[in-house]
């Protein structure tokens, strides 16, 4: 149980407050609900660069990563398809530091030439070495755009190319700014050794003043069914195949989440999963193997993932993995497994409950789904889980009409 | 009363950092050798346990055969099958993590409490009667294999690799790698030789934290002074002696749109008294984001998405190491802005304000590292590992960190970051300028 209290400020901005006196650190975490799914499809990976901006400056200050390590602090950011996030740890005795920092970078940024350029080249340099230098790296360019035809999950948050980034300018940036980046769009959390009267005058005393913005909220476009099974062959000079399927999933909030998390676990959470022991292990036709769902906040993906061996074609590799499929089509799984995957999210959740960071980011991200208090629920969503249930969503997602593959050839070995 | 302006150009006032609050564990030794390290924290229900051994790689005479010993552990014993270990392991939701480093190699163990002594049942199994089936081995050698070649398609990996073999030549135990034939090579008997003489009580270590009760405590010391690790053999090996001069190569890698850049040299051991203070001169030059080398070559220049340096510690010795990935242009111009940083060092003193900075950086880093049952249990067991459990040198690391001078530091620059006593090593797809052809 993660107690936590709620405030929401006079400008629109919610303020959670954790409070935990086990430890010296505080963690400030601050969530904008802007994502890459929130760009315009010509100007994709502005989200992504944000971050990147968000380091170059602020109106009052001109670096922000120096006075944070002066006193000790540390931070870092990412960006999803659904939001942007930026946390910060630090003794707690300069909490305020990192209050003034991120007040700042709210209220605006020092928008300037140089930094823009510096940082599109880090973003271009970031994309070469995530995505095209390293095997398999860019599948998801790839799968992406195949699964996705309206939805913007159909790009990644580092952008669709690699000219959005080249051809952003200062305007677009200041445009995508102020559109999204306002305190009117936000969450904060504050967690640690402090308690929630003097987490509120703080907050109070640096985004108080900050004025809340129009947000640029346009209708996202919803994915239609897919109804036919769509392929794709890459080839690629990687030393093996691989093998990649996607089927679509419900959406975050939606009562089968639990359920379709727990199918994939089924799959392949631990070396006692479905997938690593009958795949990997008895047949031995993958090096490794891998089920997992995208977790998005719209309806996201239910992927497969293996990585052949010389000796396996694409097809025994496809057969063997739809004959699991299958299996939890028509089979009831039995007690025990379920209880060990319900056993395995229990305790998963409780190793991640012993850092006051994740706390934090946690109570962010189930605020912005709906209600911090969610993430309270959730064991208890993830037990009430029944084998029925299972079964159920099995057939639902794996219709192979829902299903986009790609075959991952690799030039360097022959043909099988 | 007046409300005062906010000022937002000024940062809120620095205030001192209270003392840190070392959790000060409690050491027994078994009868058999073993070290027993506990130390209360955190508030859930968990529990962390790491065991130690003196088996790292730089013991073995058979490249590979440190790293399958310790991986195979869970694939078998006298009473479970490798599947039987997953199931119940899986099942309270408990796992364990091997882990091989040059000198030592370990199994960590997380559970919690709930299902503490059933899951602790299938650890102690594990690691007392492990039987090393031969079907497992092979599927081992298999997928080892694979991830390796994989592992190969990076420029990452061949800078690597190209680094410690120039740095410690092929034969020292600190420099050699496996390659992917060797996996074809191993066998049985060489992991079951291999455990059997270095998992021994005598040098390892038990490294317990969490929320663990006396019972469990005395439990755990209980089975680990089992008659397995009976403490007969700690076999000491002599390193061969290296000589750090230039040397500059390239590995080739198709079609690569980065290259990897490696360079640097070998420090002193982590006890070494000049040691608290070069890890604040690497600091500075690329140990954290606002780093003199981050600022030229990533947030000046734009040429990487990243570049660090870090001090690598190992029993007898430690490595200085600067790394990053950059464009193909930029190859040449990065290696040289490295070696003018690193010139800088030596020839201007740091300003106060810089070293001010990296000071209150560094004591957040060290606030940090026991922050929660997880990092509490890493420092213990590094501290273990590589300072035979010296509790000073956490305090004189904090002590120098608060007294150094730009003057000491700079002396010190002068001793130990001279470039032309270092490796340097690239991997790309364009040979840079005086380097040498390598391949594996």
């Amino acid at each position: 149980m993660i107690d936590f209290k709620r405030f929401r400020l006079e400008n629109g901005l919610i303020l959670l407050v954790h409070t935990d006196y086990s430890t010296p650190i505080a963690a400030v975490n601050l969530l904008y609900k802007v994502g890459a799914k929130h760009e315009n499809p010509e100007k994709t990976g502005f989200a992504h660069l944000f971050e990147h901006l968000m380091f170059g400056g602020s109106v009052n200050i001109p670096v922000f990563d120096e006075p944070l390590e002066r006193v000790g602090g540390e931070n870092n950011a990412f960006t999803t398809n659904d939001l942007t996030n930026y946390y910060i740890t630090v003794p707690v005795e300069n909490i305020e530091t990192a209050l003034w920092l991120e007040s700042d970078r709210m209220l605006s940024l020092a928008f300037s030439q140089k930094s823009l350029d510096v940082q599109k080249s880090v973003v271009i340099e970031e994309f070469n070495q995530r995505y095209l230098n390293q095997p398999y790296g860019d599948v998801w360019l790839n799968l992406r755009p195949l699964a996705y035809k309206v939805h913007p999950y159909r790009w990644p948050t580092i952008g669709m190319s690699v000219e959005h980034i080249q051809k952003a300018t200062l305007d677009d940036v200041k445009e995508f700014f102020y559109g999204h980046y306002a305190p009117n769009n936000a969450i904060l959390c504050i967690a640690g050794p402090i308690d929630d009267v003097k987490a509120l005058e703080l907050t109070k005393r640096w985004f108080g003043s900050i004025e809340p913005r129009n947000i640029d909220r346009k209708a996202i476009p919803k994915e239609p069914e897919q109804n036919e099974h769509r392929r794709l062959t890459l080839e690629r000079d990687v030393p093996f195949n691989a093998i990649y399927k996607a089927y679509h999933m419900c959406n975050r909030m939606h009562p089968d989440f639990p359920i379709t998390d727990l199918l994939s676990d089924l799959l392949s959470n631990g070396r006692s999963s479905r997938l690593y022991q009958r795949l990997v292990k008895e047949k031995q036709l993958f090096s490794s193997v891998n089920a997992y769902i995208t977790g998005d906040v719209d309806e996201g993906l239910f992927v497969l993932t293996g990585q052949l061996y010389e000796n396996t074609s694409f097809k025994m590799a496809e057969e063997a993995l739809n004959q699991e499929l299958e299996e939890l089509k028509v089979k009831l799984v039995k007690t025990d497994e379920l209880d060990k995957v319900k056993n395995k999210f229990e305790a998963n959740f409780i190793f991640e409950q012993e850092s006051v960071m994740v706390n934090a980011l946690n109570l962010c991200y189930y605020e912005m789904l709906s209600d911090a208090n969610l993430l309270n629920l959730e064991l208890d969503r993830y037990n009430a889980v029944t084998a029925e249930d299972i079964k159920r969503v099995a057939n639902q997602v794996f219709d192979v009409k829902n299903c986009s593959t790609v075959y991952y050839k690799s030039n360097l070995i022959n043909e099988n | 009363m007046a409300i005062k302006e906010l000022d937002r150009t000024v940062q809120p006032n620095i205030k001192p950092v209270s003392k840190i609050n070392i959790p000060k564990p409690e050491i027994i030794e078994l009868s058999n050798g073993f070290k027993v390290i506990s130390a209360k924290a955190g508030s859930q229900d968990l529990i962390k346990i790491e065991v130690i051994f003196r088996a790292g790689t730089r013991y073995q005479t058979k490249s590979l055969v440190a790293k399958a010993s310790i991986s195979n552990l869970r694939e078998g014993t006298k009473k479970r099958s490798s599947k039987q270990i997953a199931e119940e392991l899986d099942f309270y939701g408990s796992f364990i993590e091997p882990s091989i480093n040059r000198d030592f190699a370990s199994v960590s163990f997380y559970t919690t409490g709930k299902h503490f002594f059933k899951s602790f049942d299938v650890f102690s199994d594990l690691l007392l009667n492990p039987t090393f089936p031969e079907h497992e081995l092979d599927i081992f050698r298999q997928k080892g294999k694979q991830n390796l070649l994989v592992e190969m398609e990076k420029v990452s990996t061949l800078s690597r690799m190209g680094f410690y073999k120039a740095l410690f030549g092929d034969n020292h135990p600190y420099g050699t790698f496996a390659l992917p034939h060797d996996y074809e090579m191993i066998e049985r008997d060489d992991l079951v030789n291999f455990s059997n003489k270095f998992y021994k009580g005598k040098g390892g270590a038990i490294v317990i934290t969490g929320n663990f009760d006396s019972e469990q405590l005395d439990f755990i010391k209980g089975s680990f002074a089992s008659s397995r690790f009976d403490g007969q053999t700690d076999e000491e090996y002599i390193l061969p002696r290296i000589k750090s001069n230039e040397k500059k190569i390239f590995t080739y890698k198709n079609e690569a749109v980065q290259a990897s850049i490696r360079i640097g040299r070998i420090f002193p051991e982590r006890t070494h008294p000049d040691m608290p203070a070069l890890q604040i001169l690497n600091t500075i030059l690329g140990g954290y984001f606002g780093s003199r080398l981050m600022r030229n070559i990533r947030e000046d220049k734009g040429y990487t998405y990243g570049i660090n340096s870090f001090i690598v510690p190992h029993s007898y010795l430690s490595v200085f190491v600067v790394s990053t990935e950059v464009g193909n242009n930029f190859v040449e111009h990065t290696i040289s802005e490295i070696k003018k940083e690193i010139q800088r060092l030596k020839s201007e003193p740091v300003s106060n304000d810089e070293l001010n900075l990296v000071k209150g950086y560094m004591i957040g880093q060290v606030l940090r590292t026991f922050d929660g049952p997880f990092a509490i249990a890493d420092s213990l067991a590094g501290l273990f590992e590589y300072n035979n459990l010296d509790f000073d040198y956490i305090s004189n690391t904090i002590n120098t960190i608060n007294s150094v001078t730009p003057e000491q530091l700079m002396e010190l620059a002068g001793k130990y970051f001279d470039t032309d006593s270092m490796v340097f090593s690239v991997s790309g797809s364009q040979i840079p300028d005086g380097f040498t052809q390598n391949t594996f």
